[in-house]
């Protein structure tokens, strides 16, 4: 290591004068990564309508996306930040659970599945929020509810089994429908319809 | 003289070659066990595969769903430091040159160093 200090360190560069008072402040979300992404689902499904609108801005002012969409933006992080919030508030214990978890497994999401089903459960009953990954085959169970994970370190121990929301014990059910080559009960009667 | 002549009958065949059992399963045997091994190596392989692509996918919606986020925060801290920029342009020159032939928003190629940190 060269004895000379770096010129450009990042205490000289530090620019501490805060937007002017004509732009409403808004507090920032102030999460590291791994809570973010461990509620990166949640704030997907609550914020869908918000994030979808500024990036909407953004594509429609190509260079200028900065500044117009400064609206957008604080509507964005408010939301973000009231998922956090909430997390925090109903669902401390297995939220923290998850994101050391991450911490501790270089963010990988197949290490840590009973402390993200143990979250999912309270996500789900206590605020309403589901975890979808869209776009997966209709064949197969979604990849965050396989009881086993193949790339996992350690197996996951038989006592924890994924936790099932309503909505996708019908995506499921639907799935098993399917490999069994039983027709569907609104497919049957599509057919007879037409 | 007589010549020699062979037996009467002909000589006793010569062994020229090694009379062992033949060892082990039938090529073919060996071949389609080689085939089983290996088909059951690929079947597991593809099932990886498969659920190395689903894991994938989970983690760029992840990704996907924290862009917004992130990218507010970023453009907010991006025009702090913009105004901050002109407000001391202004204030050292006494007016805003406009440096670039567009309207479009460029990223600062050399940060402003202030000579006194009022941190």
């Amino acid at each position: 290591m060269a004895a000379r200090k770096p010129v450009f360190n990042q205490q000289v560069l530090y620019d501490t004068t805060p937007l002017p008072d004509s732009i409403p402040k808004v507090k920032e979300l102030g999460v590291t990564s791994a809570p973010l992404f461990s509620a990166s689902y949640f704030i997907g499904a609550r914020c869908k309508d918000y994030n979808d609108d500024f990036m909407k801005c953004k594509t429609e002012n190509p260079g200028k996306g900065e500044f117009e969409c400064l609206k957008e933006g604080r509507r964005v992080t408010r939301c973000a930040r009231s998922v956090i919030q909430d997390l925090n508030t109903h669902c401390l214990e297995q939220f923290r659970a998850h994101w050391e978890c991450l911490d501790n497994n270089n963010h990988q999401m197949w290490q840590c599945r009973p402390a993200e089903w143990s979250l999912n459960k309270c996500a789900f009953e206590k605020l309403g929020l589901e975890k979808v990954i869209p776009d997966q085959p209709k064949d197969q169970v979604p990849v965050h509810l396989r009881p086993k994970m193949i790339f996992a370190h350690y197996p996951i121990p038989r006592d924890t089994p994924p936790y099932i929301s309503p909505a996708q014990q019908e995506r499921l059910a639907a799935i098993q429908r399917q490999r069994k080559g039983i027709p569907e009960p609104s497919a049957k009667l599509d057919t007879a319809t037409s | 003289m007589p010549q020699d002549m062979p037996p009467v009958g002909g000589y006793e065949a010569v062994q020229y070659k090694r009379n062992l059992p033949a060892r082990g399963f039938r090529p073919a045997t060996l071949l389609a066990g080689a085939g089983l091994i290996m088909a059951y190596g690929w079947y597991h392989v593809i099932v990886g595969l498969r659920e190395r692509n689903e894991l994938a996918r989970e983690k760029m919606w992840g990704r996907i769903h924290l862009i917004p986020a992130l990218q507010a925060e970023e453009d907010r801290d991006l025009v702090r430091r913009h105004l901050a920029d002109q407000a001391r342009e202004k204030e050292l020159l006494g007016e805003n040159f406009k440096v670039y032939n567009s309207d479009r928003y460029v990223r600062p190629t050399f940060a402003v160093t202030p000579g006194q940190i009022t941190k």
